[in-house]
């Protein structure tokens, strides 16, 4: 192991909500600086390098053995210095670990990605991390190990700092991967060996593909728990992580003289954005961390974002002065119906950038009222009976929903006609393309429809271009490139802004070598107020609607005042 | 500027009711400017007979090196190296860093040179001439 290898400047100041302090790369008696370094109000993330740890197979060093591992200095350090830290536990390989975290003892089998490649990824360093197999019974011996050598490392020292639980994923061709996902010898092993034992007859019709489905999750729930269960009181949970540019196919492609263009890695980070997930940038150098890059991901992915997703924070109900993300849309589904349907081509023309993904909703006062004017989609088929009772619990409390009723269980149906009946609430039906029930309670709104009829149908813009204007949104209309991308924000009216309701912003970035343009219609519920932060970018306006021209790697930001609230329908 | 060209091999199977013939799969089909699209791949593979035009799959290595060839002729290169999934992978284990990660690319695989090349020259052997 070598230290001072760590490349980053002043602990990477191009990323906010990223202070990740790899420990093992620099001297210890370099911490101080480095620590110094980071902005100080902001949380410091400590990712455990568990490998790094381990004397011998049965010996945890935490700074008795050798000063790079001395945790104990690093949290008075942290300490004396008045910083806000928590350490980032990985829950699967993690790309800028050496091995991806396994200690060499426990080192058997390379990880493989499903194109049967060796799982590595390029560090900013250069180093080329190789991924261990997690499905190897030694690693997970070891993490366990690890973990009672931690906890008792807390305990015994009294350190009250949170545990973060990680997995960690790669992006490629739109797609989350985990770096659980291993089609080595030893998944092959530990599959073979799972399904003698759950299936000692034979797995009858069952589809292996899906029995390797269910295998990988329970293998990532076992680390998860063991984590939980040693680690009680630390414990925070799990956040998947996305690592830029570590995917196998990003590995060869940093390796050329020409990288990854900054218009793919713009590309990833608004797919990474409006699927809410969590990023790293670590390993990029900073010669791939130029032009638009860093705008953006101070820009989206801020500090405040970082201290609201690692709950040190509650997450933003009320408007405030300060902006904040904005959407008119949240889809509870990643079918891959709804391009079918035609819905994501309908809000890529309509409402870009303006729709997120979740994978699940947190049903507390917090999140109802944070996200009460953002129409939400669930599909049928993915809903339980809980999640189906916060739904109609959502419409009552006067919130939009869009409820794709294919694949509903019908137990799930019985149980809307009971509440529509027992709430006497009324129904509008109209056939377009499918049936369509409109429901009415208060400011609530449930649209049922039956998506599978919308598949492949010509009439299908033509049907959420209805749906969409009976929710009569108010949204300024942009016209731009597909290689542009825009952010909205919004923020509360300040005391000079009293005409308004509220402010929005909407931030464009051009990362391509093309000069582009913009035109923001504001039609009658919007006025320009001011462009701001502009980069090789000009804006003008003219009668009710903003031309913008972005040059090559341009930006700027554009704020508007809103100044009606037309009611729905 | 070489091209590259990572394959996979699957050997022929016998399943209940067919028999699935070897295969040789692309994988990754590069040049030191980034990937090769798709969709030039698709069409350059439609000159061997035979192949998977929509997976990239080719029946023996020859019309994989066929199919290769092709490739540098339409992209005005001289010659791709072929690098199977085991010999990248023989070679990413060796390696520590970048370096020896781009040695991958030079001491792994076979490389078919395209006669064609240094007759006539393609599109991006007239642009950098």
């Amino acid at each position: 192991m070598s230290y001072l290898e760590d490349s980053r400047e002043n602990g990477d100041p191009v990323r906010p909500g990223e202070q990740w302090f790899f420990y093992w790369k620099t001297s210890a008696a370099l911490w101080e600086s480095r620590i110094l370094q980071f902005p100080k109000t902001e949380i410091i993330f400590i990712p455990l390098y568990w490998g790094f740890h381990a004397e011998s197979a049965a010996e945890w060093d935490f700074g008795r053995i050798q000063s790079e591992r001395d945790l104990v200095r690093l949290v008075q350090l942290l300490t004396q210095h008045g910083r806000r830290f928590c350490w980032v536990l990985p829950l699967s390989p993690a790309p800028f670990f050496p091995n991806g975290g396994v200690p060499a003892f426990a080192a058997r089998t390379l990880s493989i990605a499903r194109e049967g490649v060796l799982m590595a990824s390029l560090d900013r360093d250069q180093n080329l991390n190789k991924m261990l197999s997690f499905y190897e019974p030694k690693v997970y011996g070891a993490f366990t190990g690890f973990l009672r050598a931690f906890e008792a490392f807390l305990t015994e020292h009294q350190v009250q700092s949170p545990v973060w639980g990680a997995e960690f994923f790669y992006l490629e061709d739109g797609h989350k991967i985990s770096f659980l996902e291993d089609w080595s010898v030893a998944f092959d092993h530990g599959f073979s060996r799972y399904v003698r034992q759950k299936f000692p007859t034979g797995t009858g019709l069952a589809d292996e593909s899906d029995l390797k489905t269910v295998f990988r999750s329970e293998v990532s729930s076992l680390f998860l728990q063991s984590a939980e269960s040693v680690l009680t009181t630390y414990w925070m949970g799990k956040m998947p992580v996305t690592v830029l540019g570590s995917s196998p196919r990003d590995c060869i492609q940093r390796s050329m003289p020409s990288g990854k263009s900054q218009l793919s890695y713009t590309r990833e980070l608004v797919h990474l954005y409006m699927h809410d997930q969590w990023i790293s940038s670590s390993l990029l150098t900073n010669t791939e961390k130029k032009d638009l890059l860093p705008f953006i991901l101070a820009d989206q992915f801020s500090s405040s974002d970082a201290e609201e997703k690692f709950q040190f924070q509650l997450p933003r109900t009320d408007l405030t002065e300060e902006y904040r993300p904005f959407g008119v849309v949240e889809i509870f589904s990643k079918d891959e119906s709804l391009r079918k349907m035609g819905l994501l081509k309908f809000l890529d023309d309509n409402y870009r950038s303006l729709y997120q993904f979740s994978d699940s909703f947190a049903f507390t006062n917090e999140w109802v009222q944070g996200s009460q004017h953002k129409i939400k989609l669930f599909q049928g088929g993915a809903l339980d009976r809980l999640g189906f009772a916060q739904i109609l619990k959502l419409f009552m409390l006067g919130q939009r929903i869009l409820l794709d009723v294919q694949d509903l269980p019908l137990e799930l149906d019985k149980r809307l006609q009971v509440f529509l009946i027992e709430n006497n609430i009324k129904n509008q039906t109209l056939n377009f393309v499918t049936a369509i029930s409109v429901f009415e309670l208060g400011d609530g709104r449930l649209i049922t429809f039956d998506g599978k009829k919308l598949i492949g149908k010509p009439e299908q813009k033509n049907f959420w271009h209805q749906i969409f204007k009976y929710f009569n949104l108010t949204q300024p209309e942009v016209t731009m490139d597909d290689d542009l991308f825009s952010f909205w924000k919004i923020r509360s009216t300040s005391g000079h802004e009293l005409n308004y309701l509220d402010v929005r912003r909407v931030n464009f970035y051009n990362p391509t070598s093309y000069k582009k343009h913009v035109t923001i219609n504001t039609k009658n519920h919007f006025a320009f107020l001011r462009a701001a932060d502009s980069l090789r970018a000009s804006a003008k306006s003219v009668s009710q609607r903003v031309e913008v021209e972005l040059l090559p790697n341009g930006k700027i930001s554009l704020d508007f005042g809103h100044y009606e609230e037309a009611p729905c329908r | 500027m070489p091209l590259t060209l990572i394959y996979h091999f699957r050997p022929s199977e016998s399943l209940e009711a067919s028999f699935v013939p070897a295969s040789y799969r692309v994988v990754y089909f590069f040049s030191d400017q980034g990937f090769l699209e798709q969709s030039l791949l698709q069409e350059m593979s439609k000159s061997v007979p035979d192949a998977d035009h929509d997976l990239l799959s080719f029946l023996s290595l020859d019309d994989l090196r066929a199919f290769g060839s092709r490739v540098c002729q339409e992209v005005g290169s001289g010659e791709v190296r072929l690098i199977s999934i085991q010999d990248y992978n023989i070679g990413v284990d060796g390696a520590r860093d970048l370096k020896g990660f781009q040695a991958v690319f030079t001491k792994f695989g076979e490389t078919v040179v395209n006669e064609e090349a240094s007759k006539k020259k393609g599109f991006l052997g007239k642009l950098f001439s």
